[in-house]
């Protein structure tokens, strides 16, 4: 099959990869560039565990074919913090409140979730409802991660007076 | 074994402690399956049953094997003389046993069962490949539902039984006829429980690897119970179990789905020691919804004989569970029978009981345990049998529970079918959810909305969860593993760290958190302190694993255990250096000191250091060594039992037929609570999963038994804006009389309520509008809309 070569970063950093058409934008993720933070649930667009953002947009990476991103800016769960001391709000928030259990649609949440703060700093629990709408969790019932994104947006509002 | 931990501080049990596990999930950093790369991986990929039933003549893979990239392919004839099929049978009579073979070899008996298995170098080559197998299959009679495999000129799906039940059971207790005939009044009910699962976000995968030079096979596998795969590897492919390590990395999600070995663990085994390579296999969502576990599908016939107070006298039942093809291992395909049967009383007084129970087989995918197992569908069905009989006194549905539940002064109370509630408070936590609710301030809106033509209904249930049940409870089940302890093995090393390696395995419950908790508190130390390590056969102890509601009971139990026999230890050797009694040594702070005089002591690490490195200085009858490893089976071992009420307020759109969940109260009691966030987060997730089984989740079959349901396009889950406006959660804290703390399990617990508790608000709701009244799960808009315009 034929390959094509495609640029774009990834949290900042410059990627050059050769594919197939057929590949998956998850796959070189995962697979390519082995950050295997995002995740994949259904691979028919779905659940929402493989939210990315590209170019600020939050995008299903088992949807996009990596040829389709050619000059895109793409960030992941890894571009988010370092470490614990680095913690992005968000993953402060999902933390104290306890908005994961087992963890696998966790980066889609805190992705899809960056994305509604940045466009709307100071949600309604009906509007953090209406933004996660996209993203399927098993486990834990949605409350605690409604809690979380309520109070990152706080922290955030506060971090910027 | 309380007092053990009184005097100590500080106290982590019972507090709000964030997850110790947290972070790695957060930076996106957490290792599952499908993140583990091991050197020259080959990616493996199954060709499928596209029939019900049929006859295999032949599998063609010779186009397959000559695509590009293609290392092996594998048929189930290829392996019948080399691989044994996976076997859970019961002991117990009218037991109709089920080999589940790793590829199907003269039939396949569900659409979706594995025919071939592919392996080639990328997963892309490995789904072309896959294609390219051609099954020849010729079609026999489908059984596709209970109706056509208990029809008398039934087609038999496995030829040597005499009929397609796995198991029927039968119990009845003294004089039932003459109780039943004696009852004032009597009503009959049919209920429905639809086909549904638990659909973890993971999907099912594993790593095989064959190390030839050793002879030794490690799986990396999404399991709950890595300990069980381990044996059922080592009985199928012959293969001694110090030959076989099992590893369960971080699993996303399991719900009980992940508590089984699976044929295609046995295939990618079998592959890689073929090809010398390593072998992963990553189930497709498709894959997941058509061929893995299935759960809950039931159908219960009761009658119900009552007096004019509503005190029930009599409850006559049929229970029929369609549990699919195969016999599941380790579980058998009696759990859900069997588990229906026991608890279908439930909570209340009921003396007179009769019950027949099938398991039946069909040509679908095999039944397993799904949180709960059986309960959801018993607690739908005798909530219903409560709110009907209390339509028919013209009772309150709170009053027709309050007069039947097991009072507080009862316990511990044996039940008809011989379960013995330790502890509880059934009566207490309706009244509670009552009083936190406003039940008659509902009531009242209620009534309001309906003068403006507003259909509001309230719905209540009561439960009582058995958690944690051990060797006296399997043993009564006739399962051949009778899941009676788990162990915890504790060691402090020479820098005074702690490692609990435990047998239970951890995937969202927050194990990692509440063990460490627990061992923190019995020697004083730090959470940090404290490693909770599990999943791995070549490192922890022999167990179960994680399921029934046991974890936190039974590893808690062992861990205190173990913590409690290293801090005695210490105690002796502190007491040793610091020429004092044992008795009057304390720990807190990471130290062990003459009590009232803290400055006179010795931190925990100089002791360990101390015990490993300079043992002359410890007592002569002491092992240099600090290391306890203890196993905890909960005696009596029938379980400790939780219990709820909820109460519910919801909207029905009677055009639509659309239910709004509005207000929901949960009043839990599950004894001593060790970590209060992570019991709220196991009871929101539970209850969010019962509102999946009450609206929205349904595995539909056709008449061919060809599964109409593939994708999470039509299998719908709850997402953020099915969950009601307004969720409260309140506890009581009844201890269990039995367990180490006072622990009870708690994990199940919110899926079971949540199907008969939208039932009961929905037909509250509509009540105006029709004589029909909700049968069957899921709720659909569809069906509420047929029974208004039944009127």
């Amino acid at each position: 099959m034929n390959r094509h070569t495609v640029s774009f970063t990834v949290n900042d950093q410059p990627h050059e990869v050769e594919v197939e058409p057929r590949r998956l934008l998850a796959d070189v993720l995962r697979e390519n560039l082995g950050l295997t933070g995002t995740h994949l649930g259904c691979e028919h667009g779905v659940c929402g565990a493989c939210t990315v953002l590209v170019d600020g947009q939050p995008q299903r990476s088992c949807l996009l074919f990596a040829v389709q991103l050619d000059g895109a800016e793409i960030e992941t769960v890894e571009g988010l913090a370092a470490d614990e001391q680095g913690f992005h709000p968000l993953q402060t928030a999902f933390w104290e409140k306890h908005g994961l259990q087992c963890g696998f649609c966790t980066p889609g949440f805190l992705m899809s979730s960056k994305e509604l703060l940045e466009r709307n700093p100071d949600p309604s629990d009906d509007e953090i409802r209406e933004g996660l709408a996209g993203n399927l969790c098993r486990c834990t019932g949605y409350v605690h991660i409604v809690d979380a994104v309520r109070s990152a947006a706080e922290a955030i509002r506060e971090e910027q007076r | 074994m309380t007092d053990q931990i009184e005097t100590l501080a500080p106290r982590f049990f019972g507090q709000r402690v964030k997850r110790r596990e947290d972070p790695r999930f957060l930076l996106g950093r957490a290792k599952y399956v499908d993140d583990i790369v091991r050197p020259g991986m080959l990616f493996a990929s199954f060709v499928r049953s596209s029939e019900a039933h049929a006859r295999v003549r032949g599998v063609d893979i010779a186009d397959a094997l000559a695509l590009p990239g293609v290392v092996d392919v594998l048929t189930g004839e290829m392996i019948a003389d080399t691989s044994h099929p996976i076997r859970s049978d019961s002991t117990m009579p009218t037991w109709q046993g089920t080999g589940f073979p790793a590829l199907a070899i003269d039939k396949v008996r569900f659409v979706g069962e594995a025919v071939a298995c592919v392996v080639a170098e990328d997963r892309y080559a490995v789904e072309d490949a896959t294609e390219a197998v051609i099954p020849d299959l010729e079609p026999l009679t489908p059984v596709a539902n209970m109706d056509q495999a208990t029809a008398a000129d039934a087609p038999l799906i496995h030829e040597d039984w005499e009929d397609n039940h796995f198991i029927k059971r039968h119990v009845e207790t003294d004089g039932f006829d003459e109780a039943l005939d004696a009852a004032p009044h009597r009503s009959s009910h049919r209920f429905v429980m639809a086909r549904h699962t638990g659909m973890p976000l993971e999907n099912r995968g594993c790593i095989a690897e064959w190390d030839s030079a050793k002879g030794e096979l490690t799986l990396w596998t999404a399991t709950q119970i890595p300990h069980l795969v381990r044996t059922g590897l080592a009985d199928a492919l012959q293969i001694p179990e110090n030959r076989i390590r099992v590893i369960a990395p971080d699993v996303g999600g399991g719900f009980g789905i992940k508590g089984h070995l699976f044929p295609e663990e046995l295939s990618c085994s079998i592959m890689a020691i073929r090809t010398g390579r390593p072998v992963k296999w990553i189930e497709d969502r498709r894959e997941h919804i058509i061929a893995c576990i299935h759960a809950r599908e039931h159908t219960h016939e009761v009658e119900v004989g009552y007096d004019d107070d509503g005190t029930i006298l009599a409850l006559k039942a049929h229970l029929q569970v369609d549990c699919g093809a195969y016999s599941v291992y380790p579980w058998t395909s009696t759990m859900d029978t069997g588990m229906a049967l026991g608890i279908l009383p439930g909570p209340y007084r009921i003396r007179n009981y009769y019950v027949d129970a099938e398991s039946v087989a069909t040509n679908k995918a095999p039944l397993g345990p799904y949180r709960g197992v059986a309960r959801p569908a018993a607690c739908f069905t005798i909530e219903r049998t409560m709110d009907a009989v209390a339509e028919q006194l013209g009772l309150d549905p709170t009053e027709i529970r309050r007069r039947n539940l097991v009072r507080s002064d009862e316990f511990p109370y044996t039940s008809v079918t011989g379960l013995q509630y330790d502890s509880g408070s059934f009566i207490e936590a309706l009244d509670l959810a009552m009083e936190k609710a406003g039940y008659q301030q509902w009531r009242e809106r209620q009534q309001a909305a309906r003068e403006e033509g507003r259909y509001l209904g309230i719905g209540v249930t009561t439960y009582t969860e058995q958690t944690a049940h051990t060797t006296q409870e399997f043993k009564k089940r006739g399962i051949p593993m009778v899941f009676g302890y788990e162990t915890s093995m504790l060691r402090m090393d020479p820098s005074g760290q702690v490692t609990v390696n435990t047998s239970i395995h951890s995937h969202g419950q927050g194990l990692e958190t509440t063990l460490a908790q627990i061992a923190a508190d019995q020697l004083g130390v730090s959470l940090e302190d404290v490693r909770i390590s599990f999943g791995d056969t070549s490192e922890v102890a022999y167990g179960s694993g994680t399921f029934a509601s046991r974890s936190a009971v039974l590893a808690g139990g062992a861990t205190d255990l173990a913590a409690g026999e290293i801090r005695a230890k210490l105690a002796r050797i502190a007491a040793h250096l610091l020429e004092a009694a044992p008795e009057d040594i304390e720990f807190s702070g990471g130290r062990a000191y003459v009590a009232g005089s803290p400055d006179q002591g010795y931190s925990l690490a100089e002791i360990a250091r101390m015990t490993h490195h300079n043992p002359q200085h410890i007592p002569e009858d002491e092992a240099p060594i600090l290391e306890s490893t203890r196993t905890y089976d909960a005696s009596p071992g029938n379980g400790t039992f939780t219990n709820a009420a909820l109460l519910l307020l919801v909207e029905v759109d009677a055009e639509t037929g659309f239910v709004h969940l509005l207000d929901l109260v949960c009043v839990e009691d599950c004894g001593r609570i060790i970590n209060p966030l992570i019991v709220d987060g196991q009871i929101q997730g539970g209850i969010a999963q019962g509102i999946g089984s009450a609206l929205l989740e349904e595995l539909v079959y056709d008449e061919d038994g060809q599964p109409l349901v593939t994708t999470l396009v039509d299998y719908l889950m709850p997402g953020t804006t099915d969950m009601p406006e307004n969720f409260e959660i309140h506890h009581l804290e009844t201890p269990s009389p039995f367990t180490v703390q006072g622990i009870k399990g708690m994990g199940e617990g919110g899926a079971i309520g949540p199907g008969a508790l939208v039932a009961s608000a929905v037909d509250d709701a509509i009540r105006p509008l029709t004589s029909g009244r909700v049968t069957s799960l899921p709720i659909t808009p569809e069906k509420v809309r047929t029974l208004i315009e039944q009127g």
